[in-house]
């Protein structure tokens, strides 16, 4: 409405901020977590006299920088370069709000960074306590880069107090905050022991290998625990409102719900494989497979998470479509094409029905649904309404009924000039099946 | 249709808006520092293999040490700038970022093959031989492209009248081509980086920093060189940019605006000083000129992004809310940092040896 949408009818419905959302955070909270494992196993190692272990964190913290810091520090500010053009009000709104927390956030971006090239370029060749400082310097940066985003990320789901006092404290400290930094220290510590065992597969000493598998299993089994408490906390701290969006109102909640009670077991389970000696080629397939367990798994938490939102973006602010709830009542009065900036029309006539309904979707619509797109795609949703007064009274219906949608947001020849082009527009129906009907109409329908 | 109409309404802003303006320049200057490096350093490597010969290969042995962490520190240190600029001008980078979403989401994606790509030059630059080659003409060819990406949505986000070819492309393909700006305020950019990468190649002669068997010497006259050339090109290129510019907005560095135009003689006589410096070998002499220089630039920047949107906006514009406290938590927490680093770089000082790869 304020800002321009990008148009991505397949790769609309979320589809590119999952994409990258999802690879980034399995990556980015292994970067917490694993500065922890190589101090940890580095001073086990200089305890232990052990050359051999000692070569191994070596070798891991080469896999750990190309990792981390390429992939995951450049899809991080990727995620940030998603939402601002799939979201620019809410990023917008973020930005503004959170200002200094992003900018401390940065100042740990650089003090991991910087940590981690002296960690890696400097190994066996800096003072062994002076070199274990900048292991622990680096991990808390990486930690505090966590605390700070944590509050940022909670603020969308539960902004608690905000709403009432506008106050930066309260919308940091908001009621998810401290759960949801428990659970995600805890999955990233988790995350250590799982990539821990793509670098160990690898490894030719087999005495070392096992070594290293069951002390990787350990960092698996051990912080679960801290990762089960959390979201479990996570889950109570939830206000009444959320809880039920999650598991009792969105369609598709069933699945990522399902999907993380069957995956959290079995990536316990499958850790656990790996602490017993087995041939070196299943360990080196089977390391992947469990990565790829854990991306499904925090991939179901986190469309868990984000679905709580339904309907907002922001909750209690902003819906998902970018229009905040203060402007619902202007918008109702002057009409939606009249209230946005970025739309070619600013009312419905006979001629341009078609075109509004499309600019309507797109603005309204696309933001969650897709056309012909993997994510919640729109054709197979509409497929059984045939007539426009039909759609039109489910349009209607949206927000009231089904709370996890939100309302259709203009006046009643706007929302005629949806429901047209969703019923007989050529974009959403294989194939058309019905003549449009005028603007004229959408008054004697009500 | 007035294109003020377009323009998103923005947020407010927590404290005054000189806060953020201070930290913009601040740490766009860092990133710019630590760009050219990047950028110029990869091209001057390029040129060397091209050039070939035992002193040019190990130029680019030397700099593909470097490359990873100039790639790294230049993506770090945009990220301050670029969240300075979404809460000074937001309204403006949002909208035109959308129109060119295609391109603008590829950024990222494509900076990674490039990083990459210059982390396989540094690791298995003697395995590699003859493929070399096509690994930093890979990079550089992603950076430039990255570079011209920027300076499209840098013009792009000025002009809200353009701002109407939207509405025939909804798809996020657009670009600012027409725009007779775009071209030599990019070449403004590339070539300027080429300079800059030069001083900082002698600077790592200069403080024995190298890593690889080139000479201290090499190094230093060959980066003074590259400054050397770099730096007249860029004059000449100066002066495209500024004529290219509309006339209004050339005017404020031609006599309309005492402070417009002190900062384009200032630069001037510094480019001028610079070149005289490098041409002596005054290494750092030509170091501090070329400083001063771009914090003249970086303001002469800024002074045509205010012209542009003269009609549209100005910062005083911007609401405030008065949220003190968060500052006192970015402040604080900046100290720390700089303090962190400092007692990391001097434990990392206190053994030059780097590991052996």
């Amino acid at each position: 409405m304020n800002y321009p949408v990008w148009d991505l009818t397949t790769f609309g419905g979320g589809f590119i901020i999952a994409f990258v959302a999802v690879v980034h955070v399995l990556v980015s909270h292994f970067a917490v977590g694993g500065g922890l494992f190589l101090i940890t196993l580095e001073k086990k190692a200089y305890k232990d006299e052990d050359a051999n272990l000692l070569g191994y964190v070596k070798k891991h913290s080469k896999f750990f920088l190309l990792l981390t810091m390429v992939f995951g520090g450049l899809t991080g500010v990727g995620i940030w370069w998603t939402i601002a053009l799939l979201n620019p009000a809410a990023t917008s709104a973020l930005i503004h709000i959170f200002v200094f927390g992003w900018a401390a956030e940065w100042v740990f971006f650089v003090g991991e960074i910087v940590a981690l090239f002296i960690y890696f370029y400097t190994f066996g060749k800096m003072d062994r306590k002076n070199h274990l400082i900048i292991g622990w310097i680096y991990f808390i940066c990486a930690w505090m880069s966590l605390f700070l985003i944590n509050g940022i990320i909670d603020f969308m789901l539960t902004p608690g107090a905000w709403i009432e006092t506008q106050n930066f404290w309260d919308g940091f400290f908001n009621p998810t905050f401290w759960p949801s930094l428990v659970f995600r220290t805890g999955l990233s510590l988790v995350l250590c022991g799982v990539f821990g065992f793509v670098t160990a597969a690898f490894l030719k000493n087999d005495k070392l290998r096992h070594k290293i598998m069951v002390t990787c299993a350990g960092w698996v089994a051990v912080p679960f625990v801290l990762m089960l408490a959390g979201g479990w906390w996570y889950l109570a701290a939830l206000p009444e409102v959320q809880k039920t969006i999650i598991f009792e109102k969105s369609p598709e909640m069933g699945t990522y719900l399902s999907a993380l009670g069957w995956l959290m077991p079995i990536l316990f389970i499958a850790s656990m494989i790996m602490a017993l000696r087995l041939p070196q080629s299943f360990q080196k397939g089977f390391c992947f497979v469990i990565v790829g367990i854990s991306l499904l798994y925090f991939g179901a938490f986190e469309f868990t998470r984000e679905g709580g939102r339904r309907p907002f973006v922001l909750y209690d602010q902003m819906y998902a479509n970018q229009v905040y709830i203060d402007d619902i009542p202007k918008i109702q009065e002057k009409g939606y094409l009249a209230s946005s900036k970025w739309i070619n029309h600013t009312e419905v006539t006979d001629d341009n029905l078609m075109e509004v309904g499309h600019d309507l979707f797109v603005y309204q619509c696309s933001v969650c649904h897709s056309v012909d797109g993997p994510m919640n795609n729109i054709k197979p949703l509409v497929a059984n309404y045939d007539s426009v007064f039909g759609m039109d009274a489910k349009l209607n219906g949206l927000g009231k009924i089904n709370n996890y949608m939100p309302h259709f947001f203009g006046n009643r020849s706007e929302r005629w000039a949806l429901a047209n082009y969703i019923v007989n527009g050529p974009d959403l129906r294989d194939p058309p099946h019905h003549p449009r009907q005028a603007v004229s109409q959408s008054a004697s329908s009500h | 249709m007035n294109p003020a109409a377009l323009i998103p309404t923005p947020d407010a802003i927590p404290v005054p808006w000189g806060w953020f303006y201070v930290l913009l320049m601040l740490t766009f200057l860092l990133h710019l520092l630590v760009m050219n490096a990047m950028l110029g350093g990869g091209i001057i490597a390029l040129i060397s293999t091209l050039r070939g010969g035992n002193e040019n290969s190990l130029l680019c042995k030397e700099f593909s040490y470097k490359w990873p962490y100039t790639i790294a520190f230049a993506v770090n240190m945009g990220v301050a700038p670029l969240l300075f600029v979404q809460v000074l001008y937001g309204q403006f980078i949002y909208s035109s970022s959308i129109l060119m979403a295609v391109w603008w989401f590829s950024i990222f994606g494509i900076l990674i093959l490039a990083y990459y790509s210059a982390y396989i030059y540094d690791f298995k630059f003697e395995a590699l031989g003859g493929l070399r080659i096509f690994m930093i003409e890979f990079s550089v060819l992603i950076l430039l492209l990255v570079g011209f990406l920027f300076t499209n949505n840098m013009t792009l986000m000025l002009q809200p009248d353009k701002w109407f070819a939207f509405f025939g492309n909804t798809g996020g393909t657009l670009l600012n081509l027409s725009d007779p700006t775009v071209i030599p305020r990019y070449l403004h950019f590339v070539i300027g980086s080429v300079a800059v990468a030069g001083l900082y190649l002698a600077l790592i002669g200069h403080f024995n920093f190298a890593k690889s068997a080139i000479k201290k010497e090499t190094l230093i006259n060959k980066g003074m060189s590259y400054f050397t050339i770099a730096t007249s090109i860029e004059i000449v290129f100066g002066f495209w940019f500024l004529l290219a510019l509309p006339k209004e907005i050339m005017m404020v560095f031609m006599g309309k605006s005492a402070y417009g135009t002190g900062m384009l003689v200032i630069g001037i006589v510094l480019a001028l000083v610079a070149l005289y410096f490098s041409h002596k070998r005054h290494l750092i002499s030509t170091c501090i000129c070329t400083l001063l220089l771009m914090i003249d630039m970086i303001f002469m920047r800024d002074l045509v992004r205010v012209a542009y949107l003269k009609p549209y906006f100005q910062l005083s514009d911007l609401t405030v809310t008065s949220e003190y406290s968060s500052l006192m938590l970015f402040l604080v927490t900046f100290v720390i940092g700089l303090a962190m680093i400092g007692y990391m770089l001097k434990l990392a000082l206190g053994c030059r040896k780097e590991v052996t790869k």
